[in-house]
């Protein structure tokens, strides 16, 4: 009689669980779908109104992208994010593990300053940016997008790697200087192996945050930097947008992201949420 | 031995001679350029220019190596997209800097450009002989596309290489003359043609776009009002006149009652694609959007379309223009090098070959549009295309300049305020009178705090 009752009771939960997993994957992948099915349309049939869902795909968006300066593009931003994220994780992660072996008194004031540069927006620094850079030549270029990158995932890469490095018991990095291991041993071969989820997750964020950019790489980039984000604006033309190369340019735009992420899920999902439950 | 030494003195000579005469003849044979290059002022100079996207410049890239190898100079032209372009510009103008040495001067910047003193002064080199010749002749740009590249005391600052004439087209003449209509001459005319068609084999009356502060000031006027009280010289804006809120409200329930579901959020492409395709009758618009109808591969209407002049309003009759423009910053390191890029780009010659080469028609210099070839290759369907778009962009400049609204610096900020405001009413938000009231308010305000004084 109990399995009776179980039974519908059990599968009217999972038909709910189902219903809601369906909704919420419709809310969230439409925006991408709705991009990616316009990708494989023609700007004729883009415009058509009502949208027609049922069409005969084709690859001509793609294909013409790579005809023009998007490619470029696209390298821009792969070089300027992967390098900024880099850079940030090999100043940060060791800044990151001084402040959080480091017991004095003014370790809280540091802390606080290093967060500063993400307190405002980054309008704020775009204006300042651009007329440096216009002085030292800086403009224009992937090392200049680098930098700036590089300066706003600094904070992030410290504050976010601080409470991994916590976690690890400095009575394990005692125990290799008795045995004999240097510091740098010690750090690189103990310390750094136990935060490599933190350092995942750190790297992701870092890398979003410098791939995604459009506003500095706008206004501190012309045609030899210019990144993909800003690429895909370009078919804003004129004397009309290339509604199907927008589309398909998002959809390429996506894609590293995408598979960045997925290669380093593992360690995404556990970075993210280490210290959840801990007090 | 004098003999001798005569002979070999002799032969000396003969031989440095020929030997002389033999280097310069390799060196000459092996390295050309430089003795090219000297009779190139320009030589070596890397000049460098931007613009937004345009047709225009594409075409013209095909055209550059030919101005490189004329005057020696490397070209190194950016284009972007039209908002990417307009936000780089602004910043380099208005910060002083030097990166180019031409520039588009877009139109909606124009007077702020000239205004705050960013730009070039072009009447030096036009009215110096050694560096422009008589035959470039700088009053052969249509008068009325060159109105927003001069200051107040008449200085030019900018040479115009597109213009922008309001006409109207109207794709399905099929449908009115089946239902007894004529082209409609007046506002009056139009809601009437409007509302007969609308709904008539599935086709709307008409079709617009977002972009309200282009389409919408022509009605204003044409019902007696403006956007300010009287511009250049009175700039208080007048957006709540009795003739603005009439306007407001006649061309809000034009959009409301005959237009295609949406059409508030319409690009230029959605719009034209509409007429394009015979899914709407009438967009009122420049010529370069409207003559596609005639003459594009795309349109399924070329034979029952027709495009002529915008209705005129009770009072006035004044369709919009615009141009775009090339100019040279104040602070461009190739100043002579520029300007010998814009004489060219903009030359007769150049203007000639893309009506005659490109089919691209929207070009402002007067002699190139009443010429007997640009007339043949802008008549369609027995419509005099080029006389029509030569008429409406000189309007301006005939008596009163009603495109001054436009060419005042402050327009920006007045034209997003008329843009909310015409939202507000075409969506049923708010009446006409209690939009344009607030309306007004609301770009004092925003004018005073960007520091106008009123």
């Amino acid at each position: 009689m109990s399995d009776g009752i179980s039974g519908p009771i059990r599968r009217s939960a999972s038909v709910r669980r189902l219903v809601a997993i369906g909704v919420t994957l419709i809310v969230l992948l439409s925006p991408f779908l709705w991009l990616l099915q316009m990708s494989f349309k023609s700007n004729d049939l883009i415009l058509q109104f009502p949208p027609p869902l049922i069409f005969t795909p084709t690859l001509q968006n793609y294909a013409s992208l790579w005809q023009g300066a998007f490619p470029v593009s696209f390298v821009n931003s792969l070089m300027s994010a992967s390098f900024s994220t880099a850079l940030a994780l090999v100043l940060g992660v060791p800044a990151a593990y001084a402040l959080s072996r480091w017991a004095g008194r003014g370790k809280h004031a540091v802390s606080f300053a290093i967060l500063v540069t993400r307190m405002a927006p980054p309008i704020a620094f775009t204006i300042p940016f651009f007329l440096f850079y216009r002085w030292i030549g800086l403009l224009d270029t992937v090392t200049g997008l680098v930098l700036v990158y590089t300066s706003f995932n600094l904070p992030l890469v410290i504050w976010m790697m601080q409470p991994f490095f916590e976690t690890v018991p400095p009575s394990l990095e005692e125990a290799a200087l008795v045995d004999g291991a240097s510091t740098r041993v010690v750090f690189l071969q103990i310390v750094l192996p136990m935060v490599t989820p933190g350092i995942a997750a750190t790297a992701i964020l870092c890398f979003l945050y410098a791939w995604n950019d459009f506003f500095f790489a706008l206004i501190l980039t012309r045609t030899n930097a210019r990144t993909a984000p800003v690429a895909v604006v370009n078919f804003m033309n004129y004397e009309g947008w290339e509604w199907g190369k927008i589309a398909a340019g998002g959809s390429l735009v996506m894609a590293p992201v995408l598979i960045f992420s997925l290669a380093v899920r593992r360690y995404l999902v556990s970075g993210l949420t280490a210290g959840a439950v801990k007090g | 031995m004098t003999k001798k030494n005569s002979s070999d003195k002799s032969a000396g000579l003969s031989r440095r001679t020929l030997l002389r005469a033999g280097a310069a003849t390799i060196g000459a044979a092996a390295f050309p350029m430089p003795v090219i290059a000297q009779t190139k002022p320009f030589a070596g100079v890397t000049l460098r220019g931007a613009s937004f996207q345009h047709r225009f410049f594409t075409l013209l890239q095909s055209y550059i190596p030919e101005f490189e190898a004329q005057t020696g100079m490397k070209v190194d032209l950016q284009l972007s997209a039209f908002p990417v372009y307009n936000q780089q510009a602004n910043l380099e103008l208005s910060s002083g800097g030097s990166a180019f040495d031409f520039v588009n001067v877009t139109f909606i910047l124009a007077a702020r450009w000239v205004a705050a003193g960013l730009l070039a002064n072009l009447d030096e080199f036009t009215g110096d002989p050694n560096l422009t010749p008589a035959e470039w002749k700088p009053k052969d740009f249509v008068e009325g596309a060159q109105v927003p590249y001069r200051d107040a005391k008449g200085a030019t600052y900018g040479y115009s290489w597109e213009g922008g004439a309001m006409v109207m087209g109207l794709s399905r003449m099929d449908l009115m003359e089946k239902k007894g209509l004529k082209i409609p001459k007046t506002f009056a005319e139009l809601q009437e043609v409007c509302a007969a068609i609308n709904g008539t084999d599935g086709v709307t009356g008409l079709v617009s776009f977002q972009l309200h502060h282009w389409c919408l000031p022509p009605y204003i006027q044409g019902f007696g009002g403006n956007i300010f009280r009287n511009p250049p010289t009175d700039i208080m804006p007048a957006l709540n006149s009795p003739e603005a809120v009439q306007a407001v409200e006649f061309y809000a329930n034009l959009l409301k009652n005959y237009a295609p579901k949406g059409v508030l959020t319409y690009t230029e492409d959605q719009a034209r694609q509409a007429l394009l395709t015979g899914r709407s009758n009438i967009f009122i618009h420049s010529s370069a959007w409207i003559t596609p109808i005639l003459m594009s591969g795309d349109s399924k209407v070329k034979d029952t379309s027709r495009v002529v002049r915008m209705p005129a309003g009770p009072v006035r009759d004044f369709p919009a223009a615009n141009s775009q423009g090339l100019g040279i910053p104040k602070n461009a390191k190739n100043k002579k090098a520029a300007w010998e890029f814009i004489k060219w780009a903009l030359s007769p010659e150049i203007s000639m070959r893309l009506v005659k080469e490109h089919g691209h028609s929207s070009v402002c210099r007067r002699s190139v549009i009443e010429s007997e070839e640009y007339r043949k290759l802008n008549t369609v369907n027995g419509q005099d295309l080029g006389a029509l778009y030569l008429e409406v962009l000189g309007l301006p400049a005939k008596g009163e300049n009603y495109m001054a609204y436009r060419t005042v610096k402050e327009f920006p900020i007045v034209g997003d305020v008329l843009n909310k405001a015409f939202e507000q009413v075409a969506t049923g938000q708010l009446p006409a009178q209690a939009a344009m009231n607030a309306a007004q308010e609301q770009a004092i305000a925003n004018m005073r705090r960007a520091g106008t004084a009123l």
